[in-house]
């Protein structure tokens, strides 16, 4: 008896100890309010070393779960992660409507310019309607270029495009080669994982475009973003491979894959996002067949033709796009009054105004340089005005490469 | 000296009887002694009402609020953004939301969404030894 209690005692003690050395360790935790959620979390206890995401998120009011989801109040990691959405990516086109949606987030109304989501999840970048159709249609499964699938069911039942649904892509059921086609090729749309290598590093969902580092997200994508996915290789046909470019660009101008195209000054020197609007890359909020049918930015929305001025527009509302847009990406100061050029569709290049001398400025996303830009009318130039595709442009002002 | 093997079992057993209770109270007594977080306030004094002289416009960043004087008294506004809860900054005329662009007068109303919806009333209270208190709720 006497034995048993001193046993008992000693396993007592040692149940003691061990319950003190484990409180000993346990963090202090790092207590957060956010201002939108207000419920207490101590995600800061591990994460304080990250960079706050974007000057439209900031942590104070924003937290962490909002986002990203997670156990608010668990100080194990495994625990407080257990919940997370979309791993480390809570813009995962999977959970970015739990993650990111909402009515005043990317989820409200099209008039306030809040359906980022839905214009995603019907984008041409998010279905791969057109690459699909066209790999179907060269390997003969379907008579023609129409597009029928997409990387997941959607449909768009008021779609402007009359496309108003595509099915789910399911290579299983297809030839071969299209099936490698899906194994081997079937790699830069939202929502596929991307190559392995530092060219091609980039994340998922809204985060592929946007997050520009770690924890970042930013609306100034320098043009390396867009060449995780437009500048890495090509695909080879005959073998239904990707074929990943081998040489190492030294200057801007050889930094696009295709050993064949051309280019003029403005397409090596700008980024992508100084000349194509949200619209073209986001998507309208409409099913697009192909890439061509929603892209829709040439050389005279910015320098018109012969014929006519590029579209113009002067800002006389404050609640105009323009505004919203300057506001996120404060690269320059538009006031009331400034005209800038906007696209056929309307969209403003809200980063553009016209100069009192009838020449045009263009201040980079992403650089905030100032470039000054002429029209075509009353120059020299002998371009048919119904001939505007690039090509046209390029015969005379590309760089040979 | 020497200890007989049945004192020593009696002394281990004794001291480890002891050492137990000590980290058992030491446990209670840490536990008796654990103090939640405070809740947020719901009141705040602001100090003696002559700081705030007639047409002063305070703004009191750490609430976020502005507190108001004019001739119908003290009255003073939230400064959280009612659109998505930033604090909002100082602006002419009134106050602009560095998150997402909105802008309010200095009358609360909004100037410019996204938010929709006027800057919060919030009621302040003289006491009667001239103390302001801002009430938060």
């Amino acid at each position: 008896m006497k034995y048993a209690l001193l046993v008992a005692s000693f396993l007592l003690c040692l149940a003691l100890l061990m319950v003190g050395w484990v409180e000993a360790r346990r963090l202090e935790p790092v207590s957060l309010t956010p201002t939108l959620t207000g419920e207490v979390e101590y995600c800061l206890t591990c994460h304080a070393d990250l960079p706050e995401i974007s000057a439209s998120h900031p942590v104070e009011t924003f937290g962490c779960v909002r986002c990203h989801g997670g156990e608010r109040l668990a100080l194990d990691a495994d625990l407080a992660h257990s919940t997370m959405r979309g791993g480390a990516n809570p813009s995962d086109l999977e959970v970015v409507e739990a993650s990111c949606g909402g009515s005043d987030c990317h989820s409200g109304s099209e008039a306030d310019h809040r359906d980022h989501i839905s214009r995603v999840m019907t984008s041409i970048q998010a279905t791969y309607a057109g690459a699909i159709a066209n790999i179907r249609y060269t390997f003969g499964a379907q008579p023609d270029l129409t597009a029928h699938f997409g990387i997941s069911a959607i449909t768009d039942p008021d779609s402007q495009t009359g496309l108003t649904a595509l099915e789910a892509f399911d290579p299983a059921n297809e030839h071969p080669s299209i099936q490698q086609f899906g194994a081997n090729c079937l790699t830069c749309h939202l929502n596929a994982a991307p190559l392995e290598g530092e060219a091609y590093a980039r994340s998922t969902g809204g985060a592929a475009c946007h997050g520009t580092a770690e924890h970042t997200l930013s609306l100034a994508m320098p043009y390396t973003q867009c060449n995780t996915c437009h500048n890495r290789g090509n695909y080879d046909l005959r073998t239904m491979t990707f074929v990943p470019r081998t040489d190492e660009p030294t200057q801007r101008v050889d930094d696009y894959y295709q050993p064949i195209a051309q280019f003029t000054q403005c397409e090596y020197t700008l980024d992508c996002v100084d000349c194509h609007t949200r619209a073209e890359a986001m998507g309208d909020g409409d099913l697009h067949p192909d890439q061509a049918s929603i892209e829709y930015v040439q050389c005279k929305t910015c320098h018109g033709t012969l014929t006519e001025l590029p579209l113009t527009k002067t800002l006389t509302d404050p609640s105009d796009l323009a505004f919203t847009l300057a506001f996120l990406n404060p690269v320059v100061e538009l006031k009331l009054g400034d005209t800038i050029l906007v696209t056929e569709q309307g969209e403003p290049l809200w980063n553009t105004r016209v100069l009192p001398n009838g020449t045009y400025e263009l201040i980079g996303k992403v650089t905030r340089q100032y470039f000054t830009f002429r029209p075509v009318m009353g120059t020299a130039c002998e371009q048919n005005p119904d001939e505007q595709e690039s090509h046209f442009c390029h015969a005379c002002h590309a760089v040979e490469k | 000296m020497t200890i007989s093997r049945r004192d020593f079992l009696k002394l281990a057993r004794e001291g480890l009887l002891w050492l137990n209770g000590a980290l058992t109270l030491g446990g209670v007594l840490r536990f008796l002694a654990f103090e939640a977080p405070p809740a947020p306030p719901t009141e705040i004094s602001l100090g003696s009402a002559t700081r705030y002289p007639l047409h002063s416009r305070t703004v009191l960043e750490d609430i976020p609020a502005v507190l108001l004087h004019t001739e119908s008294g003290f009255t003073a506004r939230s400064l959280t953004c009612t659109h998505l809860g930033c604090a909002l900054a100082q602006a002419p005329g009134g106050f602009t939301c560095p998150c997402h662009g909105s802008e309010f007068g200095d009358d609360g109303g909004v100037r410019r969404g996204p938010a929709e919806h006027p800057l919060l009333s919030l009621r302040v209270e003289q006491t009667p030894a001239g103390e302001l208190i801002l009430y938060l709720v």
